[in-house]
């Protein structure tokens, strides 16, 4: 293995790495994926199908017992968080591509437009499956879906009190298949999609990608146990492939590559820049700029736990289905006076009916406490607005000096700072939230006082200007000519959708432009 | 709901001992057992068995016996004694607050002295935030008996009559709500 140069290198197997290997393998490369965590079975690893009950903490655990996997951030499973995503699939639009322009200069732009990316999103929804209905609206494009699910009693009931306002409920977007397509079921509605779907009606990138692609080809290998710490770098400064540390054994490996991709998750393939030091770069690979670890953008929630008063003291329905099944997209941005940059779309109705925490929170004790819980159990809701963040200098990710993982190597360390267009869009999409629910009749248990971070994002980012990004517009560093990044790292601009279906694309898209250059041997 | 849509809603297989996936594709995934779901059960470890009697008595207070079984019923306490066996901190708020219900005797108490007397501890408690040791004590009992009882397959099953877990053939079209 040691003698053989792959042509590509993958260091990642998520939506990023996963996708990217797959067409790269299919365009006719020879591509290894360096995972840091072992192969999972969607079919017999996950606890998909289990009650809190069955374990004695009474918490649901990721893996079967004697099934490895999801032990530490960089050690997830060939497949990485695709396995246990909530699948939420959105299109960005111009207006997140290029937010920039729209909001007076605020933030940055990506280095493309909507139209760039659209044939990309095609492609995408055609292998993963997307389903959907078509709104026809323009900051939320419209694909090519599969049928959309119903939505729930509960989201009728919030499109109700949302409509009074004159703010648009609409169907949820997910790469979960309502029929079945490609050898893949359909979602059978069991309600723990985020504990791993046995069947793989959820996409992941292990069982939709990476898998069929190994067997079609015979040209796709996963070393799956190797933790990468280290991009190889020449003396003619070429990327020539990557060093690991074997998961359990610890013993060292590499593998080496005309080109690397890195594609482990945004932070941890900022990591793997940052620990991958050289008199080349001292301060990081491909980090001339200065800008590895900085422009750090996560989405930050808000949140509101409600119960609906219509459904108060109504018999339980069977209604986890495929956890939520609509959505608020954004509707503030339109208001050119709204007083903060960027935008908020809200998620709601996620949680699922195993989840009971909230019964702490209802007052008194005895029959009159039982009482209550019985009554608003089949009300609980859960609304999650998600917000856009500003990239500053306060906020980025960088590697802890003293603490060390249990290889002996340096933990990434998170810095967010919210800053005030953050804190305008937290007030706001609050508020929207709770006079949403009080529109459709709720009655009101907690509203979030802080923001929470969630889908990581920003860190390597991607522009025109060497002096100020990482990459070029094709996840190419402006350092190193072969070597790539895929995944969120990436986006200069959060958006307030959920990044993975933009992940999948754009690495889409750099796989085409990495198949192009090996074909014309400039790589 | 209509009778067509209750067709719709029809539950092909519960999840038990082998789940039935009669979809297209099966071949490819390979039909697959789930084990069945066992009610882990937990012997007492870590509080005496005095102690344990007050506990008792104490989550029974909090969820009584309706036309649903009672948090003692439900295993409430060896699953509070599982969770003090690994937590050293809430184990000590717990141990302190049985202690001194122990020397009030609150196990000997009739039914409206017992009410009487933890209706001040919640009141003092939950509505007016105070934070003293017996406060506490409160808090974290009633947090644990919460988390126990609805996460226990009386709690979740009988009590609240969860019905999800299950494979459904399409998601039923709500039909009490229209839509907007």
């Amino acid at each position: 293995m040691a003698s053989k140069v792959y042509d590509v290198v993958v260091v990642g197997s998520g939506a990023g790495g996963g996708t990217l290997a797959a067409h790269l393998a299919r365009a006719g490369a020879d591509v290894a994926i360096v995972e840091g965590g072992p192969r999972v079975n969607t079919r017999t690893d996950f606890n998909t199908h289990s009650m809190p009950y069955e374990f004695e903490n009474r918490a649901i655990p990721t893996m079967k017992p004697g099934k490895q996997g999801f032990d530490s951030e960089r050690t997830r499973g060939v497949g990485g968080k695709t396995m246990l995503w909530n699948a939420v699939a959105w299109r960005l639009g111009e207006r997140d591509f290029r937010g920039k322009d729209y909001d007076d200069g605020a933030g940055e732009n990506f280095p493309f437009h909507y139209k760039d990316i659209a044939p990309y999103y095609d492609k995408i929804e055609r292998e993963v499956g997307v389903c959907g209905n078509l709104d026809g609206l323009e900051d939320l494009p419209d694909g090519i879906f599969l049928p959309p699910v119903p939505m729930k009693c509960s989201d009728r009931i919030v499109q109700r009190g949302a409509a009074k306002l004159g703010v648009k409920v609409i169907h949820v977007r997910k790469a979960t298949l309502s029929v079945p397509r490609n050898g893949r079921p359909a979602c059978h509605f069991c309600g723990n999609c985020m504990a791993g779907c046995d069947v793989a009606a959820k996409y992941n990138s292990a069982d939709v990608h990476i898998n069929p692609a190994a067997r079609a080809t015979g040209k796709l290998e996963v070393l799956s146990n190797a933790i990468a710490y280290e991009v190889m770098i020449s003396d003619e400064n070429k990327a020539t492939g990557a060093r690991f540390l074997h998961r359990a054994t610890k013993e060292q490996g590499e593998v080496r590559g005309k080109s690397v991709v890195v594609a482990c998750a945004c932070v941890q393939s900022v990591a793997l820049l940052l620990m991958s030091k050289s008199s080349r770069y001292p301060t990081g690979l491909a980090n001339s700029s200065g800008h590895l670890g900085q422009d750090f953008i996560p989405h930050f929630t808000g949140g509101i736990e409600c119960f609906l008063h219509e459904l108060m003291g109504k018999s339980t329905v069977n209604d986890e289905g495929f956890l939520d099944h609509a959505y608020v997209p954004s509707f503030r941005h339109v208001d050119k006076q709204r007083g903060f940059a960027r935008s908020f779309g809200m998620q709601f109705n996620y949680q699922n009916r195993r989840s009971v925490g909230w019964t702490r929170s209802i007052p008194g004790f005895g029959k009159d406490y039982k009482a209550a819980i019985r009554k608003r159990y089949p009300a609980h809701l859960v609304f999650s607005p998600y917000g856009e963040m500003l990239p500053s200098k306060q906020s980025f990710v960088d590697l802890d000096p003293e603490r060390k993982d249990k290889w002996g190597l340096p933990v990434a360390r998170r810095h967010l700072t919210y800053l005030e267009n953050d804190m305008k869009i937290f007030r706001e999409m609050n508020r929207w939230s709770v006079e949403i629910l009080k529109s459709a009749g709720a009655e009101i248990l907690r509203v979030a006082e802080k923001p929470a971070s969630n889908h990581e994002i920003g860190g390597a980012r991607m522009g025109m200007d060497p002096r100020t990004s990482v990459t070029n517009d094709w996840g190419q560093t402006h350092d190193v000519s072969n070597l790539f990044l895929a995944d969120a790292s990436v986006f200069p601009s959060a958006s307030e959708k959920n990044p993975t279906h933009t992940i999948m694309a754009l690495a889409a898209r750099t796989a085409e432009h990495i198949a192009d250059r090996l074909r014309k041997g400039e790589l | 709901m209509s009778e067509e849509r209750r067709d719709a809603l029809k539950i092909i297989g519960a999840i038990g001992a082998t789940c039935l996936f009669p979809f297209q594709a099966d071949e490819l995934y390979g039909q697959h057992e789930h084990p069945q779901g066992k009610a882990a059960i937990h012997e007492r470890k870590f509080f005496t068995r005095e102690e344990f009697n007050v506990l008792t008595v104490l989550v029974d207070e909090i969820i009584p016996a309706t036309d649903t079984p009672s948090a003692s019923q439900a295993g409430v306490p060896a699953y509070i004694d599982y969770v003090a066996n690994k937590n050293a901190a809430l184990a000590n708020v717990c141990r302190r607050g049985l202690t001194m219900l122990a020397k009030k005797k609150f196990t000997r108490m009739d039914s409206a002295a017992k009410t009487k007397f933890l209706s001040k501890l919640c009141e003092s408690a939950e509505a007016a935030r105070k934070k003293g040791a017996n406060e506490k004590f409160w808090i974290s009992i009633k947090n644990l008996t919460a988390d126990g009882y609805y996460t226990s397959k009386a709690g979740i099953g009988e009590e609240l009559g969860y019905k999800g877990n299950s494979v459904l053939e399409s998601f039923p079209n709500c039909e009490v709500v229209p839509e907007h």
